[in-house]
């Protein structure tokens, strides 16, 4: 059964400590576990030879391949599962060309290229250490500074332990779902006597509500989504449609090829077409906009050459302006339906009039319908003309630029596709792009375990060679995002279901010097402080039961559809001032209701998703560093003095620990003891019953009687001002 | 000595890296670790109280009236005692004390918008979906290091302007909504033996965690920890308290919000903290300019006033600068609901103390207050006013972590004529 320790392994297993004694045990043992779960059979494939690395050989057609285990039936009938790591190379290509993707098996291959990359490493620094310590001209001192310094980087080479069950529930809930387990999930996990149940959760939570609501929080930072859609001159119109559209996404696992694809080629209204959402997001700033877009997607700082010449890559300002004619016949105000332009015009004559006659306001009903007035679509004109100070010699000031093309990857033949917006959508999600499918695998791996293997993560170099951590990780990487169909959840998946992931953190943080001098070498994710959402949710997870209920939702986009899908003639001045009130009350989760006609009930507990993006000065969020979405991955995890203010003495930690509305103040006064209680509280807050040691401290912090007279205030306050609650580890 | 941003030029990979590996590391070091660096320019002022009339205050009704023109609407003007210099009826503490101001008639703008506009009046440059600026509060501590050991630099009181942009987030500005309710969350919900227990077990339930991972991230929230309880039993925190003040003090500055908070920029800038920008909002008047405007520039002529002379009895006038601005000015054609609209062709700023000349106007507008005559003045040439008045360099690179370089107040050109 120990079918994936092959003999690399085993010989770096040899070499080294009872640490890694632990983790190969414990790598093997994961792995011998995982075929106990049934193979999924799939469509009959070609009968065929398959030989494994003895050289034995078997005729069979392959009926599934799961937890790293190909099922094959014989010739003559019987089903038998064999493991993937022993057959030939040919026929692991085979396998992997024709069956889908094996989460399992992926994931090893990641912990094994890690692996490889670290052994590499730890034996370079014993090279190192044997030079110096040959080293005869150098003193005590220097040789000393030197061996520490090695002994450093040497001790950020070794694998950290696997993860307890309680810490890798703290941490999958955290990374895939954005909050802490509520105390039922938490109860639940760490009961259940399943082998598989770490899978079964990461799979569980990937498919929930939770995932879409975390995952949506990191999209909304990429790709700078903000309340408010820019209507030019007019007020904003709200963003609710672009932002449900991304969560349908999110939700429905669309591939991020297809995705990025809709958002560049959209055309329409926002409510029609709400992946116009992200090129309206930069109204009239097409410059900054492609800019924004070989960041976010191509991993690639180019706004430098919108003024010159980047000082040290190959991109020429006329390269910009030749990119950023793709997108010079774009209109903000493609206005389709002359028809529908002039009822309205009327219309607002009428409404006005009708509007002063009642002694009451037509601009809100004004700008309501001024949405129409936003429709994106591409004019015959390329707009796109060269600076007006252009010094260089390959074009005029203010010449025209109306042959878009790239600078690297394949030449686009424009005239192949309906517009250049279609050309250039085509060519940047192409699995033949060099930088899309490594730029998304990078900011994912990061997500993931909190430090890119290209750091920055929008400066992916032309040669990644010698620049990324591990060059073959991320190639292989690149080669399973495609494999998956560039499908999130399945890429993301892999990643939580590898061993590596299931470590604990570096006990120690490298230095910025050792990642720029490639001395650093992944060996673990990295500790992390939450997010400033991360933190929020946690605490909307200890206040209510259902933190992704129905009711806490602010959905709006099927609302707003209907809203506008009205012929406007018919309309009288009450139907459009009712339709704008619906529009206005749009996107408010139904339990604010409930909780506006009690005064002092705190804020409404929904997740930092559903609110205000962003959610403004002075709020929780803003003060933990939750970003402006107006630059990308703007958010910020530094702490400050406002942040501990607000942990030690906020109104919200004290909602949390003295209200009975909260679930966490009744879930501990319905037991009967302290001692109980002591236990929910730190499995709510901590996803960990206490230890002994921390139960001499927590008991004297409980005050009271027993069951419901019993005070935990000043407990729930200690843990959650704990770094353990602070830190994801 | 070498300089401060020597060390910022990059132009490699590496710096390019270092916002990116500090966010994945989670913190920044402490703030008071910013080393101070010597001001290559004369400027003396060390504090700034910048009023921001948020809403695109009318130029017509307060700094640059025009008596007798068509578009000048109902509003008067008064003499101020410097002679062919005159204000709106509506501001005569101002008027009183115009020999303490210099004021600036010409201020223009580029866009209408009140998002855009107001971004490039505080910053200086215009808005951009591509990078953040910071405010001059975080240009002020990035180029002359932290001024504070406790407090923030940059301290916002009622209301928002621009962050600290790409400098990060120790030089993001302390928000105070509510300046009667002092500093939030500063007050603890228990009473003191209660709070020492609570201390006493969250040390010992915090050392499992902080023996295993001593990371400087964890070492960092650590400090915080330690350095916030300090903080909230020192003096300092006293600096937020209203209530300290005599309820006379109180009165002369006005007791709505925007006084109270004026009072609060004067302690914060008497206790050290650099740049206070006290907000104040209310002034896009699309209608009813008449009602509405009168009180609300009696209001912050008041204050402002007030907070002058408060300044100068306290010995502060001359090292602080007293900043008053908005985004645009309003229209001189008055629309049919009695407002004036956006107008960022010409509007009016406040510029006082901190070693600038009073009594003096700067920039002209033409005979209805439509557009600027003479000597036009953007947002930039106004940051880099204030930026001189602070001895900020003007003509130093300093580099975005995605290696754009910048100016501070975007090379502006200071108005000089303030100076002499």
């Amino acid at each position: 059964m120990l079918a994936f320790c092959n003999a690399d392994m085993l010989f770096w297993y040899s070499l080294q400590s009872a640490e890694f004694d632990r983790f190969m045990k414990n790598l093997c043992l994961f792995l011998a576990l995982a075929c106990l779960t049934a193979i999924p059979a799939f469509a009959e494939e070609e009968l065929r030879k398959w030989t494994d690395l003895q050289g034995r050989k078997i005729e069979a057609r392959m009926t599934g391949f799961a937890d790293g285990f190909v099922g094959l039936k014989l010739k003559d009938g019987r089903d038998m599962q064999f493991p993937f790591n022993k057959l030939s190379e040919n026929d692991r290509g085979y396998v992997r060309e024709n069956a889908p993707v094996d989460p399992a098996t992926a994931a090893y291959e990641i912990d094994k290229l890690v692996w490889a990359r670290l052994k590499e490493a730890n034996a370079d620094i014993k090279v190192q250490r044997a030079a110096i310590m040959a080293k005869k001209d150098i003193d005590s001192a220097t040789r000393n500074k030197a061996l520490a310094k090695l002994a450093h980087m040497e001790k950020m080479t070794h694998p950290t332990k696997p993860l307890s069950d309680e810490a890798f529930l703290r941490r999958v809930y955290l990374d895939i779902a954005g909050r802490i387990p509520t105390y039922e999930e938490a109860d639940k996990f760490l009961r259940t006597p399943s082998k598989t149940k770490r899978a079964e959760l990461i799979d569980e939570l990937i498919d929930s509500e939770a995932f879409v609501s975390h995952f949506f929080n990191y999209m909304s930072d990429l790709l700078r989504i903000r309340d408010g859609i820019s209507m030019g001159g007019f007020n904003n119109m709200k963003s609710g449609a672009y932002v449900d559209w991304v969560k349908d996404q999110i939700r429905e696992d669309r591939p991020w090829n297809e995705m990025v694809s809709d958002m560049l080629t959209a055309k329409g209204y926002l409510w029609e077409n709400p992946a116009t959402g992200y090129l309206l997001t930069d109204f009239g700033m097409e410059l900054c906009n492609l800019s924004n877009t070989f960041t976010t997607f191509a991993g690639t700082e180019i706004t430098c050459a919108q003024c010159h010449d980047h000082p040290f890559e190959d991109v020429y300002q006329m390269d910009f302006f030749k990119m950023a004619s793709f997108f010079g016949q774009l209109k903000y105000d493609a206005r389709p339906d002359p028809e529908l332009m002039k009822t309205l015009a009327a219309k607002k004559k009428e409404y006005a009039a009708a509007a002063k006659k009642a002694e009451k306001n037509a601009n809100d009903l004004n700008n309501f319908l001024n949405a129409y007035n936003m429709n994106l679509g591409d004019g015959d004109q390329n707009k796109i003309k060269l600076p007006f100070d252009y010094k260089y010699d390959d074009g005029d000031p203010n010449q025209p630029i109306t042959n878009p093309q790239t600078y690297f990857g394949e030449m686009v033949k424009v005239e192949k596709f309906d517009g250049p917006r279609e050309a250039f959508a085509d060519w940047l999600t192409s699995e033949k792009n060099p930088r899309f499918t490594i730029n998304i695998v990078n900011r994912l791996w990061k997500h993931v375990f909190g430090i890119a293997q290209i750091e920055p993560v929008d400066n992916i170099p032309g040669h990644l060679d010698g620049q990324a951590q591990n060059y073959e990780l991320l190639k292989f990487l690149e080669s399973l995002m495609k494999e998956v169909d560039y499908s999130m959840k399945d890429f993301l998946r892999v990643m939580y279901k590898t061993q590596r992931y299931q470590s604990e953190a570096c006990y120690a943080s490298p230095t910025l010097e050792m990642i720029d001098k490639g001395e650093f070498h992944f060996a673990a994710p990295v500790l992390r402080r939450m997010s400033a959402e991360q933190l929020w949710d946690s605490l909307v997870a200890m206040s209510v039961p259902d933190p992704e209920g129905e009711q806490r939702l602010t959905r709006i986009l099927d609302e707003y559809r209907e809203l506008m899908d009205v012929d406007w003639k018919t309309m009288t001045y009450s139907d459009a001032e009712a339709l704008r009130a619906r529009y206005n009350a749009m996107g408010k989760p139904s339990v604010m209701m409930s909780n506006n006609k009690k005064k002092n009930a705190g804020p409404t507990m929904i997740r930092a998703s559903e609110m205000r993006l962003p959610s403004g000065v002075g709020s929780f969020l803003y003060a933990f560093g939750q970003s402006d979405k107006k630059f990308i991955e703007n958010s910020n995890t530094d702490g400050t003095i406002p942040q501990v203010m607000m942990l030690l003495n906020g109104s919200l930690t004290n909602q949390i620990m003295t209200s009975k509305d909260k679930t966490l103040v009744r879930l501990a006064q319905a037991e009967d003891s302290h001692d109980d209680g002591i236990d929910i509280v730190f499995l709510s807050i901590l996803s960990r019953r206490p230890h002994p040691q921390d139960r001499d401290y927590a008991e004297k912090l409980v005050r009271g009687g027993q069951g419901a007279s019993a005070d935990y205030s000043d407990l729930i306050w200690a843990l959650l001002n704990t770094r353990e609650f602070m830190f994801i580890q | 000595m070498k300089s401060e941003f020597n060390r910022l030029d990059p132009l490699t990979r590496r710096s390019f890296a270092e916002k990116t590996a500090a966010a994945a590391f989670g913190l920044t070091l402490m703030p008071t670790m910013d080393k101070a660096i010597a001001a290559s320019t004369a400027g003396k002022a060390k504090h700034v109280i910048y009023i921001y009339m948020g809403g695109g205050m009318t130029h017509l009704d307060t700094f640059d009236p025009k008596p007798g023109a068509d578009t000048q609407g109902q509003t008067k003007a008064i003499d101020t005692g410097v002679a062919g210099i005159q204000l709106s009826e509506y501001m005569p503490d101002l008027a009183k004390n115009f020999k303490d101001i210099a004021i600036v008639r010409s201020l223009t703008q580029k866009t209408g918008a009140h998002g855009g506009a107001s971004y490039w009046m505080q910053t200086g440059f215009q808005e951009s979906n591509a990078i953040r600026h910071p405010n001059l509060g975080g240009w002020a501590q990035k180029a002359l290091g932290k001024q504070h050991e406790q407090l923030p630099d940059t301290i916002y009181i009622g209301g928002g302007g621009p962050g600290s942009g790409f400098l990060g987030a120790q030089y993001a500005p302390l928000p105070i909504g509510d300046p009667s309710k002092g500093l939030p969350n500063s007050k603890a919900p228990v009473k003191g033996g209660r709070m020492e227990e609570r201390l006493t077990a969250l040390e010992g339930l915090n050392r499992p965690f902080t023996d295993k991972y001593h990371t400087d991230e964890v070492q960092a929230y650590s400090d915080f920890y330690d350095n916030t309880l300090e903080f909230l039993q020192s003096k300092e925190l006293e600096v937020f308290d209203l209530k300290k003040e005599k309820k006379e003090t109180r009165d002369l500055y006005g007791n709505g919000r925007f006084g109270q908070a004026l009072l609060l920029s004067k302690r914060l800038v008497k206790s050290g903290v650099r740049f206070v920008r006290v907000g104040n909002g209310g002034w896009d008047m699309h209608g009813d300019l008449w009602n509405r405007g009168p009180g609300k520039i009696n209001e912050f002529s008041k204050g402002v006033a007030n907070l002058i002379q408060d300044l100068k009895a306290e010995g502060l006038f001359d090292s602080t600068v007293v900043v008053l601005t908005t985004e645009f000015g309003r229209t001189p054609k008055i629309n049919a609901r009695g407002g004036r609209d956006h107008h960022p062709r010409c509007f009016s700023g406040l510029i006082a103390g901190g070693g600038i000349q009073g009594g003096q106007v700067w920039g002209k507008t033409d005979a209805r207050g439509i557009s600027v005559e003479e000597d036009p003045t953007t947002p930039a040439d106004f940051n880099a006013t204030i930026a001189t008045a602070l001895g900020l360099p003007l003509d130093k690179r300093i580099f975005a972590p995605n290696g754009r370089p910048f100016f501070i107040a975007n090379k502006g050109t200071p108005i000089q004529q303030f100076f002499s």
